[in-house]
């Protein structure tokens, strides 16, 4: 395999030269790495020389120098010892025939045992070591798999389902394991189809068990790495380990998809952080939603999490509403859900515009019931008083198009009363917002009979852009509708900008200026000669604050 | 079916009497004698000419498409039904470019030539005579003009011809037997008859010149043939009589203008308010005003010397004078306070229009100033305000008000910023010097008493104002003159050695220094000061560990009254700051960028709909507030600070900022000493990450924040804890001064509850006893009920419903096709033009190709002229030489056969 191969050779060269450059300042450790390497040469060599020399095998082991802890391994070590064992392997003296002698079956268990032990090491590399040394192992480790899978006719079950799965946990489980993890999505899960699919396989095992939050990190991040999902018709052609080895269930999309399906909702049935259900939400539609054959299964995790509220909630719409249309799910009080969404935080969030696309898809029938949707234009139009700017530039023209698709929501907007003892009466004594913003079931709060006083009060907003767009609900509606869209994006930087522009041009006109200088700012100046009276535009400052 | 074409004639020529009953031979006599034949003649062949072209179907062309239904087009039959005359017209354009192409034509490549300009030559409307007539007048009056004084012949009434001393008269008895009448025949007539029918053409000066030919001639009879000598008889009256006239309206003139001199002393005096001295020499000058100016200037030598005198006098007292004086005296003072009265509500007026976003009266004035909006009387107007804002009174004891329109001079304004007497520095004898050089530079004849009180304004007040604590001495070191600096760096350089308290002196010694009327280039150079000032705002408030506030408010003023004439430099500068702070530090603002928006909020109009400054610094302030992270006690301060400006923004215009109420609610929860319910209301909760609650509940005493607050933390934990208790303070009493601003907002019951529940939390844990929450609980308590008194359902669509879309065709009663009905103006009227364009251009080709085919048609027939002659030329040659060589042949027969003969 180029990779393995290079990057041994790329490791032989750097340790070579690690050992060829002498540095003066270390002389001496420099002189003990090169006796170190010329031995393990003369090592290695005689082992491939004779048999009798299995033993150094063990020698070698124990240079490895992991036995108490793996954090600084013998690289070199590891490098000969894998390529004695490529050799060996691929000499066939793994493979015992039922004829052979009674002492080489002992020779062949030997090395077997001694294998396991490398194997063991690696892991323990692999686990504990620094990021390069990780990779190394890992890479080594990789290449035993194959060497083995190649030249053992039969050992490929025991091999992906036993060693592969060692190194799949060493690799989730790897302290300070990033590099190592995206060396091996990158090099390995992403490159080799088979790679990919024994992955998920043995994921799936392993997330079965509770674990913790840090290692179900780890297992999200190599999950959604593997984005590209095969198409239906897929021919799968790149593999890790030779072609007469590749079962037929290796060639089916549909079982690579049924293996990352369990993968995927072993992790969902596993204890998640809240962030991580956030993250998880947010890839939802795009990286796990297409690996599910039945999409169905995500419905509780799904449901649950529009439970949970909050953001959680807004993130989960999307999954859902993917479900409600396209698997026919069904959500009871889903519009109540809905309303009870529309929070104080969630025109200050930053997936406003999120929502606001798929509260627009929601709301988009024109068959919902009137009161529903007064009731949501009535909500929102509270919210828009404590709202940023950025967000009633959204919340007026989203709702001139509910105006629009359910006239009888107008009322709102005017209101003449026609029963002349209320007229009276609300002459004489004023009258109360009729709507009920405490009641959780949106067609039953009376929003229908209420005005839009907020949005009425939001025409006299402090930027002009925001009350011109706020006066829109009170001139006549001729325009069919507002492109949502054009409304969404906006933030407070965008608006500065707008009005203040990215590099200096000279102003089209010239600034209007207050034409009286006030005599005060921020001292008492000359306030004797006003009578002690302080007046002036800056006066509200000075009675605050002592400058 | 119409009669045959030839009895159409006949009928036609015994109508107009051509044909007729035979006259008998006495009849024709008769007329033959009295000249009736003749003009028979002439009637008849006129009358032919007519039939002719009536009976010539050829002549005339018809429209090419006749008005088809007379009800569409009413005014078509008029123009259309007539048809044109195109060989008439063809034959004009032919006679036209004969005149003009023909001798274009001739005269190319050729050089030189004469030009004659002897007057009327080509003028074609003009008979001989006019051009006599007016080559004799022009003549003459040149000669009036030049010597009219010594002309000796002008006493003459003409200038006579004589011969051997005898004078020789053309009229009376002729001694000439040159016998004029008989010698003029048909011709002179002819244009005898033909200046007379022009003459009431021209204008109407000639009208007297028809009196003199009437005169003689007399209606009814028949043309008298003038003789040249009568002729130009006329000619010399006419001119004496346009003399005689010139001479009389010359005199008219000087006539009125001695009256008009004489009232000037009078007008003088009432200008200035003086009793006009008694008129002696009326009576002498009443007897000159007929008489011709010039004698009676020479009759009064003496006289007109003492009038010289007096005038040097006068004149050199008017250079004494205060200018523009008369002017500002006639208002008494109590119109100017209503003049200032009425300007100030005009300002006012505008602003609140900008505030609702209307277009001012005089935008688009204000539009055009913007290309030169230095524009000097533009400034003038503006520097007046500023007099005004600084609250100088205008009373008759202010000489300043004197200096009026005319000398609006910002020079005096700029004392009147020195009159700020926060600082000491004209005081000061040298600066005093200064000052006097300065404005006797700009005006010399500036009496004595005036730089008096231009820098006795100084002068008094200078020690009074004790607050800023400038010691005169301090001031002493500072020198007198400054480089304008052209960055910030030069100007910290520039005051690196000098307190801060003096840096405003040093500003206005630069102002004074570069004013813009000592030199060109300063106008810019102090535009160029004024962003600096701006920068150094900032930088005074970040820098300095405890901002002298006194020297950034009297810079602040410096820079306000720059505005007045540099607005763009200064709203470029504070634009500037806010952009660095929108992109660097958008939520944690430092005490500099707080002084700029304070400094925002009284140089600009911050109630208006838009603004170039103050709606970036709207949208600044709210970023900081809607977004930032509170940690310390300190960001809670400059927050409060920036709520501050808020309320102080919109106190005119009353806008809602909902960031504010966000703001405000969310640090009264984490400043009170025990959680508030979690479900408020709407407003976002932002939990702060350590708490900044009250702890102690003993009673602390409030205070009011300083500056200091937002810049450095408090020490130790009782300060920290008094600063806490003043935060409550400052954010209710923030409230309730909010909840006064947007009492009138519909949506106030909504926006204020959460206020007042938080509130409410409040002053339950301090249990009543911290008095501003409880007061503005109070207010807020009851603008909730008077809101709810106010509330109404909304009736916002009241407007006129929309009509129905139509599909009836607009039909226009009594359409004419020539008239636009475009409602779009421009349109139409572009529309005008480009069909003019069309027709003019369709006219102007058509020209040019007639042009160039007659060019060709000339060139052709000059080629055809000059073959003809060549052919002509050839053929005499050959029959020259044929006949040439036929007799020598016939001599040579003849020799020949003479010689056979002998043999």
């Amino acid at each position: 395999m180029p990779g393995i191969s290079e990057l041994s050779s790329s490791k032989k060269r750097k340790s070579a030269k690690n050992g060829g450059a002498p540095s003066k300042r270390r002389a001496v450790a420099e002189d003990n790495f090169a006796e170190t390497l010329s031995k393990i040469q003369e090592l290695e060599n005689q082992i491939a020389e004779s048999r009798k020399y299995y033993n150094n095998i063990a020698t070698l082991i124990s240079m490895l120098n992991v036995e108490p802890s793996a954090k600084e391994p013998e690289l070199a070590v590891a490098v000969s010892l894998c390529r004695v064992f490529t050799r060996l392997i691929a000499a066939g003296n793994f493979t015992e025939s039922n004829r052979a002698a009674e002492n080489e079956k002992i020779v062949v268990a030997w090395l077997k045992e001694r294998c396991l032990e490398y194997q063991r090491a690696l892991m323990a590399i692999m686990r504990e070591a620094d990021p390069s040394s990780q990779v190394t192992a890992l890479t080594l480790a990789m290449r035993l798999v194959k060497e083995r899978i190649t030249h053992i006719p039969g050992a490929d079950n025991s091999i992906w389902s036993s060693f592969f799965r060692e190194i799949v946990e060493a690799v989730v489980e790897a302290t300070n394991g990033q590099e190592l993890q995206s060396e091996f999505v990158t090099k390995f899960v992403k490159e080799f189809e088979d790679v990919r699919y024994f992955t998920f396989t043995r994921l799936a095992e392993y997330a079965n068990v509770r674990r913790s939050h840090e290692t179900l990190d780890s297992l999200i991040s190599i999950l959604s790495a593997c984005e590209d999902v095969p198409a239906d018709n897929h021919e799968f052609e790149t593999f890790f380990v030779p072609r007469e080895t590749i079962t037929k269930q290796l060639k089916s999309v549909n079982s690579h998809k049924k293996r990352a399906q369990e993968a995927w909702l072993a992790i969902l049935r596993n204890n998640l952080s809240q962030a991580q259900r956030k993250s998880l939400l947010r890839i939802m539609v795009h990286n796990i939603e297409p690996w599910f054959s039945r999409p169905e299964l995500l419905m509780d995790f799904l449901t649950d999490s529009y439970n949970v509220g909050g953001a959680t909630s807004l993130l989960a719409l999307s999954g859902l509403f993917y479900l409600i249309q396209e698997k026919n799910l069904d959500y009871p009080q889903f519009y109540t859900k809905l309303y009870s969404l529309l929070d104080a935080d969630l025109l200050h969030s930053k997936h406003r515009s999120r929502f606001f696309r798929l509260l627009n898809t929601f709301l988009a029938s024109t068959h919902l019931p009137v009161t529903l949707v007064a009731s949501f234009i009535k909500r929102l139009s509270r919210l828009a008083l404590n709202a940023p700017p950025s967000a009633i530039v959204v919340i007026v023209p989203f709702m001139y198009n509910l105006f629009k698709s359910h006239p009888t929501c107008t009322f709102m907007m005017h209101r003449t009363i026609r029963d002349k003892r209320f007229a009276a009466e609300v002459e004489k004594e004023g009258m109360d917002d009729p709507f009920d913003a405490e009641e959780s079931d949106p067609t039953r709060t009376n929003a229908i009979e209420s005005s839009l006083w907020e949005i009425e009060t939001l025409q006299s907003h402090y930027h002009p852009n925001v009350a011109a767009i706020a006066r829109i609900i009170s001139e006549q509606f001729t325009k069919q509708a507002y492109n949502l869209e054009d409304f969404l994006d906006h933030t407070y930087q965008g608006m500065v900008e707008s009005d203040l522009g990215t590099g200096e041009r000279p102003l089209r006109k010239t600034p209007v200026v207050e034409y009286q200088i006030p005599k005060r700012i921020f001292t008492d100046r000359l306030l004797e000669e006003d009578g002690g009276v302080d007046s002036g535009p800056a006066v509200f400052m000075r009675g605050l604050w002592d400058f | 079916m119409p009669p045959s074409q030839l009895k159409q004639l006949k009928a036609s020529l015994r109508d107009t009497g051509v044909i007729g009953p035979q006259q008998s031979k006495k009849q024709k006599r008769q007329n033959a004698k009295t000249g009736a034949a003749a003009q028979n003649r002439n009637q008849r062949n006129a009358a032919l000419q007519a039939i002719r072209d009536r009976f010539n179907p050829f002549e005339i062309k018809a429209p090419s498409n006749r008005s088809k239904f007379e009800s569409t087009t009413r005014d078509g039959g008029s123009t259309a039904a007539k048809g044109f005359r195109p060989g008439v017209t063809k034959s004009l354009g032919e006679e036209r470019r004969r005149a003009t192409l023909l001798e274009e034509m001739k005269g190319r490549n050729k050089v030189g030539g004469l030009v004659d300009r002897r007057f009327g030559e080509n003028d074609p409307t003009m008979t001989p005579e006019e051009r006599a007539a007016e080559r004799f007048a022009r003549e003459s009056q040149k000669k009036m003009r030049k010597e009219s004084m010594f002309n000796l012949e002008d006493e003459e009434d003409e200038f006579q011809l004589t011969h051997m001393g005898q004078s020789l008269t053309l009229d009376g008895k002729t001694l000439d037997d040159f016998d004029a009448d008989g010698l003029d025949g048909d011709e002179s007539d002819d244009e005898a008859s033909r200046k007379r029918k022009r003459v009431p053409a021209e204008d109407g000066e000639d009208e007297d010149f028809i009196d003199y030919g009437a005169e003689g001639e007399g209606e009814d009879q028949p043309e008298r043939k003038k003789s040249k000598a009568e002729v130009m008889k006329e000619v010399i009256a006419k001119s004496k009589f346009h003399k005689h006239e010139r001479q009389q309206a010359k005199e008219d003139d000087d006539d009125l203008r001695d009256e008009l001199d004489k009232e000037l002393p009078d007008l003088f005096d009432a200008l200035r308010g003086m009793k006009a001295p008694p008129k002696e020499k009326e009576p002498a000058q009443q007897d000159l005003a007929d008489m011709n100016p010039e004698r009676a200037a020479m009759m009064q030598e003496p006289e007109k010397k003492d009038a010289e005198k007096e005038y040097d006098q006068r004149l050199k007292q008017f250079t004494f004078d205060k200018r523009s004086q008369p002017t500002d005296r006639t208002k008494t003072e109590e119109e100017k306070i209503e003049e200032e009265a009425e300007r100030l509500k005009k300002l006012e007026e505008d602003r609140v229009k900008r505030m609702r976003g209307e277009k001012v009266s005089d935008e688009e004035e204000e539009e055009d100033d913007d290309k030169d909006s230095f524009f000097a009387g533009d400034e003038s107007e503006e520097e007046e305000d500023d007099a005004m804002a600084f609250g100088l009174p205008t009373s008759s004891q202010q000489p300043r008000a004197d200096m009026g329109v005319e000398d609006e001079d910002d020079f005096v304004i700029d004392d009147d910023l020195v009159e700020t007497r926060s600082n000491v520095s004209l005081s000061l004898d040298g600066s005093d010097m200064e000052e006097e050089e300065l404005s006797d530079d700009e005006e010399p004849n500036v009496p004595e008493q005036e730089d008096e009180q231009i820098n006795g304004m100084t002068l008094p007040t200078s020690t009074a104002e004790t607050s800023v604590g400038i010691s005169q001495s301090s001031s002493g070191k500072l020198a007198f003159t400054y480089p304008c600096p052209a960055d910030h760096d030069e100007f910290l350089e520039l005051i690196k050695n000098v307190p801060t308290q003096d840096v405003p002196t040093i500003v206005q010694r630069i102002r004074a220094l570069h004013h813009p009327r000592l030199k060109p280039g300063n106008k810019d150079k102090l535009g160029k000061f004024a962003e600096i000032l701006v920068e150094h705002i900032a930088y005074m408030a970040d820098e300095t560990e405890q901002p002298s506030f006194a020297a950034i408010e009297n810079i602040l003023r410096h820079i306000h009254s720059l505005a007045k004439s540099h607005a763009i430099n200064v709203a470029t500068a504070f634009r500037a700051r806010l952009r660095e702070i929108s992109k660097e530090r958008p939520l944690n603002l430092i005490p500099g960028d707080l002084v700029v928006l304070t400094g925002i909020s009284t140089i600009f109009p911050t109630s208006d709909h838009f603004h170039a400054v103050s709606t970036p610094a709207h949208l600044c302030i709210a970023r900081y507030l809607g977004q930032c992270n509170v940690t310390t006690l300190t960001d809670l301060a400059s927050g409060a600070f920036a709520a501050s400006l808020i309320v102080q923004y919109q106190a005119v215009s009353k806008r809602y900022m909902p960031e504010f109420i966000n703001y405000v609610l969310n640090a009264l929860c984490n400043l009170s000493p025990t959680q508030v319910a979690t479900d408020i209301g709407a407003f976002p909760p932002r939990r702060t990450a350590e708490s900044l609650r009250l702890t102690s509940s003993k009673k602390i005493a409030s205070r009011k924040l300083q500056f200091n607050d937002v810049i450095n933390a408090p020490t130790d934990p009782k300060a920290e804890e008094e600063l806490k208790m003043s935060l409550v303070a400052t954010f209710a009493s923030l409230l309730s001064s909010s909840s006064d601003i947007w009492a009138e907002k519909s949506a106030f019951i909504e926006i204020f509850t959460p206020a007042q529940t938080v509130l409410q939390h409040l002053n339950q844990s301090f249990k009543n006893k911290v008095l501003p929450v409880k007061s503005s609980l109070d207010k807020i308590t009851t603008h909730i009920s008077e809101s709810r008194l106010a509330r109404r359902p909304l009736f916002l669509h009241d407007h006129r419903p929309l009509a129905i879309k139509s599909a009836i065709p607009k039909f226009e009663e009594n359409f004419n096709p020539d008239k636009h009905y475009d409602p779009d103006r421009e349109r139409a009227e572009t529309n005008r033009l480009k069909k003019e364009y069309k027709r003019e251009k369709k006219g102007a080709m058509r020209e040019l190709r007639k042009d160039a085919s007659f060019v060709a048609r000339e060139k052709l027939r000059e080629k055809k002229e000059r073959d003809t002659e060549y052919e002509k030329k050839y053929k005499k040659l050959i029959a020259e030489i044929q006949s040439e060589e036929g007799r020598a042949a016939n001599d040579y027969e003849r020799a020949k056969r003479a010689r056979q003969g002998k043999h």
